[in-house]
């Protein structure tokens, strides 16, 4: 797609999501397309790894507890949630260096398994510490609402300040397509021996995609933390939040700027929202169909819902 | 000298190593022949467990029931990769990972759905003494488990090294195109392994039931164990998972008595991760 | 100083295991010439290419690029340093197109995307590609892969090309297109170092021909000196 094309849908999705913030008055639908924005990002940002460069990540959860723990610590020692944004993002691009670069070494299944391994060992460490609240997680203070608390009275504000966040986070995979770093990813993806060939250093291109998508996951969960207000370490760190990610940019399409988004979106008003009409959470009803819609889609067409909408616009 | 409770861990650990073992060779079978990681390996052995406890309902206890759910699960193996898995191996390298993923997510969805969250155990478990041996304590259940996994990986390392089938799967691991050249039907070779590699997890998912409880995502729990397994010994690598399987068997045990319950896993991961950054390909994998 | 050559590789070996894939291999390459490097089958070639380009790591020896020792540096720093090559099995970025895979070669000196991808179009036109620039790597015909990968590698501007088996599999239509764009390659200052099979082709292109058998240079000098030395030919041959 052109730069035009892009900038022309987003508009439109951003003005539809605007629309129906400023008419909608369930907060159980307001709640679930904050929660589609949230994964949107999510599954942006593991894109960026996953997708165009080809690196398959079962541990992107872990940036996303970064900036939910950040926020829920900066809230109760009384910090400013926009500090929280700011120091969860940082400490997240950190440890996106610190794992990236000796996991970078490994190929294919080994690097899979290594980012379960560090999610997991994050996970571990959290339930384990007094300081984060161990298993139990904390609540987060609920303070006078307004933009210096970034806590609101109602769900609209936290769908539009997500809605910010996921423009953001487009325009950067955007702007990532039409970079050298996007082009490097690709090329390792289909060849990284061959991108070494014509001086691609694969590792340090690899470790500065995973810092950025690190940052926005992170941002990601401070915005989430803010909204729940409690956090926890199996929502947050948990493996199953990881591979919802993963999963979220399968059934959109990796490698392409609006299959996240549509993922996301799926997953939220399809999986969730049916599942709540016709089974309740937890009763396996909503895994049951998102499994076999992956599942549908996989034998289908393995590049997601937008190889299908590329597939179509091929044809006419 | 007093060496404490270190002789009962070292054999609790090489026991559930074992265990480790049997459903992680299915898991290295399916790679090496066909370089599919099966990510719903899991979810197989958590169907084999409820298999197990639905016979256990009319009488079988799970050492009477394994030879049904093994060849069970020989079946469902050998039919998804009839009419699953083949189609993902026509598309592009992620759509195997993510087509077992969604399989994960399906069967533990499924699960739930029908068979609920609550645990199941067998209700006629056949054994459930102590033994004392020497001042070590095994429980009947778990030594009959480790030692029943034991035997059965004795039999898929004989089968794989001294039949002719299994000579087959071990040409196809090695080098695809010249087994092919050699008349190897693939197609039916993968069917075959996918179906093997299935079969291991419902052997030990029946002998996980004399010691263990059915539940739907206790499948994931044993999965992520065994893809350490398999990665520590190196992809594809048969003996190097049962070398895995036994370090982390015995890593867990260990970890679990002399650093806390809760951080049991956490030395689990330490060793993978210490291996592979020093060797990217396993302990015993080629590169 | 001046006087060394672009490329001086001593005594360079790689092991694996007990295998001696070179064994003390020396190679001097001129600038602005084509050497030719042949030998046969197994003899190495191959694994030499690799360790100068830095795709392998030599055991051992010195591999001096532009007077400077480069044995032993990643990959993509030698290709920095001004070293590209082509690969005897084509490897290219099928999923990408034709035009996308050059860009990502031309962004090592050009590094905003625009400039790039105006060298590419230019290299593709240079190599005759161009026509089927958005088509995806893995559609193109072998020869077309070849092309592909020769673009790519000059799109980074290299100060010497590796050029491994360029020629084999092309019709001989194809051979003669091919055989045009070496010399214009040379035209354009770009020195070569070559592995190639079909003797005839490279009888009249290079200025110099290295002659490996068992991981050894048996042979150095002008392809007629080669064709006539008797070791070269018991080489290929093989004892009468």
């Amino acid at each position: 797609m052109t730069v035009q094309r892009h900038v022309a849908v987003m508009a439109c999705v951003l003005a539809a999501t605007a629309l129906f913030t400023a008419f909608c008055h369930d907060q159980f639908l307001l709640s679930l397309a904050f929660t589609g924005l949230i994964f949107a990002v999510l599954g942006q940002s593991w894109n960026w790894i996953s997708g165009y460069a080809g690196q398959v990540s079962f541990g992107h959860a872990l940036f996303f507890g970064t900036g939910a723990y950040a926020s829920a610590l900066f809230a109760t020692h009384h910090g400013s949630p926009w500090l929280a944004l700011a120091c969860g993002a940082a400490v997240a691009v950190v440890l996106a260096l610190l794992v990236g670069f000796p996991c970078f070494a490994l190929r294919g299944h080994y690097f899979s398994i290594a980012t379960i391994a560090v999610a997991a060992i994050a996970e571990i460490v959290v339930v384990n510490t007094d300081a984060l609240g161990k298993a139990n997680g904390f609540e987060l203070p609920i303070l006078p609402p307004g933009l210096a608390s970034l806590q609101f009275a109602g769900k609209a504000p936290y769908v539009l300040v997500a809605l910010v966040l996921f423009a953001a986070a487009q325009i950067a995979t955007v702007a990532l397509e039409h970079s050298r770093t996007g082009y490097y990813l690709r090329a390792i993806r289909a060849n990284q021996e061959a991108a070494a060939s014509v001086g691609v250093d694969a590792r340090a291109v690899k470790v500065t995609a995973f810092a950025g998508a690190a940052a926005f996951a992170a941002l990601a969960g401070s915005l989430y933390a803010q909204q729940t207000l409690f956090v926890d370490a199996e929502s947050t760190l948990g493996l199953s939040v990881s591979i919802a990610i993963a999963l979220v940019g399968v059934v959109g399409g990796i490698g392409t700027v609006w299959g996240p988004p549509l993922g996301a979106f799926v997953y939220t008003f399809l999986a969730r929202y049916v599942a709540a009409l016709y089974g309740g959470h937890g009763r396996g009803f909503d895994l049951l169909l998102y499994g076999a819609l992956i599942l549908a889609i996989v034998s289908v067409q393995p590049e997601g819902i937008a190889g299908i909408a590329r597939r179509f616009r091929a044809r006419t | 000298m007093d060496v404490g409770p270190l002789p009962q861990l070292i054999v609790s650990g090489i026991l559930t190593g074992l265990l480790f073992a049997l459903i992680s060779v299915g898991l290295t079978l399916i790679f090496g022949v066909m370089d599919v990681v099966n990510f719903a390996h899991g979810e197989f052995l958590m169907l084999a467990m409820y298999a197990t406890f639905g016979l256990g309902l009319i009488g079988l206890n799970p050492i009477l029931a394994l030879p049904v759910v093994v060849v069970a699960m020989f079946v469902l193996g050998a039919l998804v990769y009839r009419f699953f898995v083949k189609r993902l191996l026509a598309g592009p390298p992620e759509a195997v990972v993510f087509g077992t993923f969604g399989l994960l997510v399906f069967l533990q969805g499924a699960a739930q759905f029908f068979f609920t969250s609550d645990y199941r155990s067998v209700l006629n478990p056949p054994f459930s003494g102590t033994l004392h041996l020497g001042g070590i304590a095994i429980g009947e259940a778990q030594l009959a488990a480790g030692l029943g996994a034991l035997v059965l990986i004795a039999a898929i390392f004989g089968f794989v090294e001294y039949t002719e089938p299994g000579r087959a799967l071990r040409a196809l691991s090695e080098d695809r195109v010249a087994a092919q050249l050699m008349g190897i039907d693939v197609q039916r070779m993968n069917a075959f392994a996918f179906g093997l590699g299935i079969a291991c997890t419902g052997a030990a998912g029946a002998l996980l039931m004399l010691t263990y409880q059915a539940y739907p995502r206790i499948g994931t729990e044993f999965a992520l164990t065994a893809f350490v397994v398999v990665a520590l010994g190196g992809f594809g690598s048969v003996h190097g998972v049962l070398l895995g399987a036994l370090l982390v068997g015995l890593v867990e045990v260990l970890g679990g008595y002399y650093i806390a319950p809760a951080l049991k896993m956490l030395p689990v991961y330490a060793l993978y991760l210490a291996v592979v950054f020093l060797r990217p390909q396993g302990l015993l994998g080629r590169r | 100083m001046s006087d060394e050559p672009l490329l001086r590789v001593r005594g360079l070996e790689k092991r694996f295991g007990e295998l001696r894939a070179l064994d003390g291999f020396d190679l001097d390459v001129a600038e602005g010439r084509l050497t030719a490097l042949i030998g046969p089958n197994g003899a190495g070639k191959t694994t030499a290419f690799a360790c100068i380009a830095g795709a392998q790591r030599p055991s051992a020896g010195s591999v001096r690029f532009k007077g400077r020792e480069v044995a032993g540096l990643p990959y993509h720093r030698i290709a920095r340093l001004g070293v590209a090559r082509t690969y005897q099995v084509v490897q290219t970025f099928d999923a990408m197109s034709v035009v996308e895979a050059v860009t990502v070669g031309a962004l090592l000196r050009r590094p905003k995307l625009s400039e790039a991808r105006a060298w590419a179009d230019e290299i593709l036109g240079f190599v005759g590609l161009h026509a089927k620039r958005t088509m995806l790597g893995r559609s193109l015909t072998i020869a077309d892969k070849k092309r592909l990968e020769l673009a790519r590698a000059l799109s980074t501007e290299p100060r010497l090309i590796l050029l491994d088996e360029v020629m084999a599999g092309l019709t001989p239509t194809e051979c003669a297109d091919a055989v045009k764009l070496l010399r214009s390659i040379l035209a354009r200052g770009v020195t070569i170092l070559m592995v190639e099979h079909v003797m005839e082709v490279l009888m009249p292109l290079a200025d110099r021909v290295v002659v490996l058998a068992a991981g050894k240079p048996i042979f150095a000098g002008s392809p007629q000196a080669a064709a006539a030395d008797p070791l070269v030919i018991e080489a290929y041959l093989g004892r009468p």
